[in-house]
C-alpha cells in the first residue's frame, strides 16, 4: 500500500476528476491556501486551464456563478480558500443553492461543491480562522463533507463532485502534509459512512477534520496511561452516520466529542444531542465536548493555542469521562 | 482650508514620517524572517507617500479605516510604533493586547479606528463613521483606504451609492498598486481606473501619482475641503506599487524583476529627498541621518516588542463582550 | 398580454377571497416588455426572473393553471406547491430557478452563461430584474464578471419606478440609487447599454432582437433598461385592481377611478398595443374583444383547476430536498 501526503492524494483526486468529467470546472483558488506545494496546482493548470477560472475578489458573485453553472449542467468546484470568506457569499450558498432543489419541487439540481479551509491555522486571527460548518449544518439542503486523512480526502472529493446536491467540502490547512495510506485504484467513499480511525474499548472520541489527527496523538499518549480510546470520524456531517457512533458507545459507554467549531451550537453540540436522544441508556457518564471556546479567535499564538481543541484538553476530557 | 503648505519644514516632517514607516516595515519584515512574528503579514513598502500624503491633511478627530496593508496608515495617523509593533508581534503590550495582530490594528486614541483582513471590509464601516460624523455636525470626516482588489467587491459599490445618496463626509482612498493578491488588475476587471466607479455614482474623483507626495496632498486637500464643507464624499485614486509580494513569504514570481527595477526608480521617499536636496533644504548627510534615526526608532520598537510579555491565557475570555456602561 | 393581465387580476381576487396567503407581485403594466422580449429567444435559452415572475413565465408559455396552482400551494403547481409565487420554475422552458432575494438571480445568470459558453451550445441567458436590483453589490460583481468573461448574457432591467407622471417623461432619478441614468452602471464595465420605452411593444421587440443577435455573434453581454410607468395597483402594500381590464378601456376610461385614470389612458401597455393594432388596421376592435373574451374563459378555467387541485400531503415537507446520490 503506498503512502501519500494529504495534498498529493487531494490533487490525485482532482486530476482524476478533471480528466474523467469535462463538466467539472475549478473556480477561484488553488485548493492549497498558502501551502508551498504550488507545483501540484500549476501542473493541474497546465492540463486544464480552459476549465479553471480565477475570478475577481467577488465571493458573492462567483459563488452565484458556480451555482448557476451547476444548474445549467456543469459541475463546478469553487475554492473559497479561507473558510471565513464564505460569509461574503452567504446569500448565494444558503439562500439560493441550498434551497433550489427543494423549492423547485425537485426539478432543479445544483451539483456544485464549495471547498474551503476552516479553523485555526497559526496566526490567522479572528477573520481568517472561522469554521463555518456548524452554521452551514443548520441550513437544510447542503451536504457537508469533512475529511481527515489522505485516503478520505481522495475518496470523498470524488463523491462530492458526483453528488447532485450542493456540497460544502470542509478542509484544513494543517492536514495538507499529513501522510497516510492511499490504495491504488481507490473507490469513491460514500457519504453517511463514518470511519473508526482507532479501535479502543474505554472511551469513544468523536472527532472531525484536523482534530482527528490531534485525537490520534492524544490517544497514543493515553495508551501509555492504560486508557484505550476509540476514535470515530464521521467524515460527513450531512448525511450523518449515527449508527457507527452508537455501536461504539455501546462498547465504551463514554463519549468525548472534539471539534474545532465554537462550542455554542457547534458540531459537537449537535452530535451530543443525537447521542443523548438515541443512546442515553448506554452512557455511564455525561457527554463531554472539546470545542473551540466561544471567543473571537485572538491573534497572539499562545492565545490561539489556548482556545482550540488541543491534545491536552482532549486528554483531560477523556480522563474526566472515566472518573 | 486644509493645510497643504509645502514649505521645507513641513516637508521634512513628512519625509521623517515616511522614513519611519519604511524602517518600521523593514524591521517587521526582518522579524518575520526570524519567525519572531507569525501569521499573515502585508507590508506597504513603496506606498508611503499615499499614507503620509493623505493623512497629513486630516484633523486629529477625523476617523481613519484601513485594510490588510495598513501599518503605514496607522503610523501616518500618529500611532505609537512601539505599541504597533508589539501588536504585530502578538504581545500583551500591543494596541489590542495581542488579540488582533497585523491585520486588525486598532489605534483608537489617534483616530485609526480599525484595519481588516477582509478585502473592502472597512468600506461600509467608514460609511457608518461618516454618517455619525454628519450627525455630530463638527465637520469631522472619515477616510477609508483600500486597494484595487476591492473595486470588484459588491459592498464597495453599495457604499459608493449610499455615500453619494446621503452626501456623507467620507473620502475613499484607493491605493491602486496594480495587483490584487497575485493577479494583475487587468485579470480582475476591464476597468483600469477605479475612479471611474466613483464617477458612476456622481462622486467627484481624481486619479493621481501615488508616489508623488505633493500630488497626493494636493488632491487630498481638495477632497478634505469639499467634505468638510458638507458637499458630500470624494474619491482619490493613488497609482502606486508595492515593492514586496502580497504577503511576506510570497515569492512574487508573477512580477518581472525588471518591473521592480522600474518601480524602484519611482521610490516615493527618494523623490521627496531629491526635492529637498534640490531646494538645498537638506544635505546628503542630514538625509542619511534621518534614515538612521528612523531605523533606530524601529529597532527600539522591536526591542520593546520582543521583551514584552505574551498575553496571559486567561485573557482569551477578556473583552469578548463589552460590559454595560 | 391578455393572458398575463387577466391572470394577474384573477390572482388579486383569489388573494382577497383568502384562497392564498403570502405576498405576491403583479406584472401588470409591464406586459409590453416581457412578451415581445421573450419572443426573441430560442426554446433552449435560459431565463432567470425574480419575485415579479408571473408575466415572464406566462409569456414563455407556462400553463396558467399550473402557475395558479403553485401560487395557491397545490400539488399540481409548477413546483408541487413547494415554491409559491416567488420561486415558480419551469425548467423545460428555461426557468431553472427564481429568487425572492433582490438581485439573487444576477450572479446565477452569469453561471448559466458561463456553462453555455463552456459547453459551446449557443444557449443565451436572459436575466430579468428590476431597477432595485442594481442597488445590491451582487449586480456590479456580476457585471464585472460578465464583461471580463464576455458571457452570452442579456441583462434586461425593467425599471417600473415612474409613478403616474405619464409616459413621455423618462424615469426620474431613483431616491435609492446615485447613478443616473441606470445604464451608467453596466457601461462602467464596457457593457453596451441602452434605455428604451418599455411600453412600446414594437420597440422592445426590435431592441431585444438586436441585442440577442449581438450576443449570439459572441459580442459579450448586453444591457437593456426598459422603462414603464408603475401600475397603480402595485403602488400599495398589497396589490389591488383599480379597474378590471377590458378592451373597451382603450377608448374610454371614464369609468376608471380618477386617481388611476391617467395610467389607463396613456401608460397601460396592453391598451396602448390594442390601439396600435386597431390604428394600423391589423385587427378590429371586435376581434380583439372576442380574443379577450376567450382568454377570460381560459383563465377562469385555470382558476377553477387550481382551486380544485389538492394540497400536498404534510409529510411531503420532509421529502425530496436532496437529489438521490449516485452511490
Amino acid at each position: 500500500m503506498r503512502e501519500l501526503a494529504y495534498y498529493e492524494a487531494k490533487f490525485e483526486a482532482l486530476n482524476e476528476i478533471m480528466t474523467g468529467d469535462e463538466r467539472v470546472h475549478l473556480i477561484n483558488g488553488t485548493f492549497l491556501s498558502l501551502s508551498p506545494h504550488r507545483h501540484v496546482f500549476q501542473n493541474l493548470q497546465k492540463k486544464f486551464s480552459a476549465r479553471m477560472f480565477a475570478p475577481p475578489i467577488s465571493e458573492l458573485g462567483f459563488c452565484g456563478l458556480a451555482t448557476g453553472a451547476a444548474m445549467a449542467g456543469l459541475r463546478p468546484i469553487v475554492d473559497l480558500s479561507t473558510g471565513s470568506f464564505i460569509y461574503e457569499a452567504w446569500p448565494q450558498v444558503a439562500n439560493e443553492a441550498a434551497n433550489a432543489y427543494s423549492m423547485s419541487g425537485g426539478q432543479t439540481r445544483v451539483p456544485v461543491v464549495f471547498h474551503l479551509f476552516h479553523g485555526l491555522r497559526g496566526g490567522g486571527a479572528a477573520q481568517h480562522s472561522g469554521s463555518p460548518q456548524a452554521m452551514l449544518w443548520n441550513v437544510p439542503g447542503l451536504e457537508i463533507v469533512i475529511p481527515s486523512s489522505p485516503r478520505d480526502v481522495k475518496g470523498l472529493l470524488k463523491t462530492a463532485v458526483a453528488s447532485d446536491n450542493p456540497t460544502i467540502f470542509v478542509d484544513h490547512t494543517r492536514l495538507l502534509d499529513v501522510r497516510g495510506d492511499v490504495p491504488e485504484n481507490d473507490k469513491p467513499i460514500p457519504f453517511g459512512v463514518a470511519d473508526v480511525k482507532r479501535s479502543g474499548s474505554d472511551v469513544t472520541v468523536i472527532a472531525t477534520s484536523y482534530t482527528v489527527q490531534v485525537a490520534l496523538q492524544a490517544a497514543a499518549k493515553l495508551a501509555k496511561e492504560g486508557i484505550e480510546v476509540e476514535i470515530v470520524d464521521p467524515r460527513t456531517l450531512v448525511p450523518f452516520d449515527l449508527a457507527t457512533i452508537l455501536s461504539s458507545v455501546e462498547k465504551t459507554h463514554r463519549v468525548v466529542i472534539a471539534d474545532e467549531t465554537h462550542q455554542s451550537c457547534g458540531v459537537a453540540a449537535e452530535i451530543a444531542a443525537r447521542i443523548a436522544e438515541s443512546g442515553f441508556d448506554r452512557l455511564k457518564s455525561p457527554i463531554r465536548r472539546v470545542s473551540t471556546l466561544d471567543v473571537p479567535v485572538p491573534y497572539s499564538p499562545g492565545l490561539e493555542a489556548h482556545i482550540g481543541p488541543s491534545e491536552a484538553r482532549i486528554m483531560d476530557a477523556v480522563r474526566a469521562a472515566l472518573a | 482650508m486644509a493645510s497643504k503648505k509645502n514649505n521645507s519644514k513641513e516637508v521634512i516632517a513628512l519625509l521623517r514620517r515616511m522614513w519611519l514607516i519604511r524602517a518600521f516595515e523593514e524591521k517587521v519584515s526582518a522579524l518575520y524572517a526570524e519567525r519572531q512574528i507569525v501569521g499573515l503579514l502585508h507590508l506597504g513598502i513603496g506606498q508611503e507617500a499615499v499614507a503620509v500624503g493623505a493623512l497629513s491633511l486630516l484633523r486629529d478627530d477625523d476617523l481613519v479605516y484601513g485594510g490588510h496593508r495598513s501599518h503605514g496608515h496607522a503610523i501616518a495617523k500618529g500611532a505609537d510604533i512601539n505599541k504597533l509593533m508589539a501588536e504585530i508581534a502578538g504581545r500583551a503590550t500591543g494596541y489590542c493586547g495581542g488579540k488582533g495582530g497585523s491585520m486588525h490594528i486598532v489605534a483608537k486614541e489617534c483616530g485609526f479606528i480599525t484595519a481588516t483582513g477582509v478585502v473592502g471590509g472597512t468600506i461600509p464601516l467608514a460609511l457608518g463613521a461618516a454618517f455619525a460624523a454628519k450627525e455630530r455636525k463638527k465637520r469631522q470626516l472619515a477616510v477609508v483606504f483600500f486597494g484595487d482588489g476591492a473595486g470588484q467587491s459588491g459592498p464597495f459599490h453599495e457604499s459608493l451609492n449610499i455615500a453619494s445618496l446621503w452626501q456623507l463626509p467620507v473620502i475613499f482612498v484607493c491605493e491602486n498598486n496594480g495587483y490584487a493578491e497575485f493577479t494583475p488588475l487587468s485579470a480582475h476587471t476591464k476597468i483600469e481606473r477605479l475612479a471611474q466607479h466613483a464617477k458612476t455614482y456622481a462622486i467627484p474623483a481624481d486619479t493621481v501619482d501615488g508616489n508623488d507626495l505633493f500630488a497626493v496632498r494636493e488632491v487630498m486637500s481638495q477632497a478634505v475641503d469639499q467634505c468638510r464643507a458638507g458637499k458630500g464624499p470624494a474619491f482619490v485614486e493613488c497609482l502606486t506599487q508595492r515593492m514586496r509580494g502580497h504577503y511576506e513569504g510570497d515569492p512574487a514570481k508573477y512580477r518581472e524583476l525588471s518591473q521592480l527595477a522600474e518601480w524602484k526608480k519611482k521610490d516615493p521617499i527618494a523623490r521627496v529627498a531629491r526635492v529637498l536636496k534640490n531646494q538645498k533644504a537638506l544635505t546628503d548627510k542630514e538625509l542619511a541621518a534621518m534614515e538612521s534615526e528612523a531605523q533606530a526608532l524601529a529597532e527600539k520598537a522591536a526591542a520593546f516588542s520582543l521583551s514584552s510579555p505574551w498575553p496571559a491565557e486567561i485573557e482569551v475570555d477578556s473583552q469578548v463582550y463589552a460590559a454595560a456602561s | 398580454m391578455f393572458v398575463i393581465r387577466h391572470f394577474e387580476e384573477n390572482l388579486v381576487a383569489l388573494h382577497d377571497r383568502g384562497v392564498f396567503g403570502g405576498h405576491y407581485h403583479l406584472y401588470v403594466g409591464q406586459e409590453a416588455t416581457g412578451v415581445p422580449a421573450l419572443a426573441c429567444l430560442r426554446a433552449d435559452d435560459y431565463l432567470f426572473t425574480t419575485h415579479r415572475n408571473h408575466g415572464h413565465l406566462l409569456a414563455r408559455g407556462v400553463e396558467p393553471k399550473k402557475l395558479f396552482a403553485e401560487i395557491l400551494g397545490r400539488v399540481d403547481g409548477l413546483n408541487k406547491g413547494k415554491g409559491g409565487s416567488f420561486h415558480s420554475v419551469a425548467p423545460s422552458l428555461g426557468f431553472l430557478h427564481s429568487s425572492g432575494v433582490v438581485a439573487g438571480i444576477i450572479p446565477l445568470s452569469t453561471g448559466t452563461a458561463y456553462a453555455s459558453k463552456a459547453q459551446k451550445n449557443g444557449r443565451l441567458t436572459v436575466c430579468l430584474f428590476g431597477d432595485g436590483s442594481l442597488e445590491e453589490g451582487a449586480a456590479p460583481e456580476a457585471f464585472n464578471i460578465a464583461s471580463l468573461l464576455k458571457l452570452p448574457l442579456l441583462f434586461l432591467c425593467e425599471n417600473n419606478g415612474k409613478y403616474g407622471t405619464g409616459r413621455a417623461v423618462a424615469a426620474a432619478q431613483s431616491s435609492s440609487m446615485a447613478a443616473y441614468p441606470l445604464t451608467d452602471l453596466p457601461k462602467a464595465y464596457k457593457i453596451p447599454a441602452q434605455q428604451i420605452d418599455g411600453i412600446d411593444a414594437g420597440l422592445v421587440h426590435a431592441t431585444i432582437s438586436e441585442a440577442v443577435e449581438k450576443i449570439r455573434r459572441g459580442e459579450g453581454p448586453q444591457f437593456v433598461e426598459a422603462q414603464t410607468v408603475r401600475y397603480p395597483g402595485s403602488a400599495t402594500n398589497w396589490p389591488t385592481v383599480p379597474a378590471p381590464t377590458d378592451t373597451a378601456l382603450a377608448w374610454d376610461v371614464s369609468q376608471v377611478p380618477e386617481n388611476a385614470r391617467e395610467w389607463y389612458r396613456s401608460a397601460d401597455p396592453l391598451l396602448v398595443y390594442v390601439r396600435e393594432l386597431v390604428e394600423a388596421n391589423q385587427a378590429k376592435r371586435d376581434e380583439i374583444a372576442a380574443l379577450e373574451s376567450q382568454v377570460k374563459s381560459a383563465i377562469a378555467a385555470a382558476v377553477d383547476f387550481a382551486v380544485n387541485s389538492p394540497y400536498p400531503q404534510p409529510e411531503e415537507a420532509e421529502r425530496d430536498y436532496f437529489a438521490k446520490s449516485p452511490l
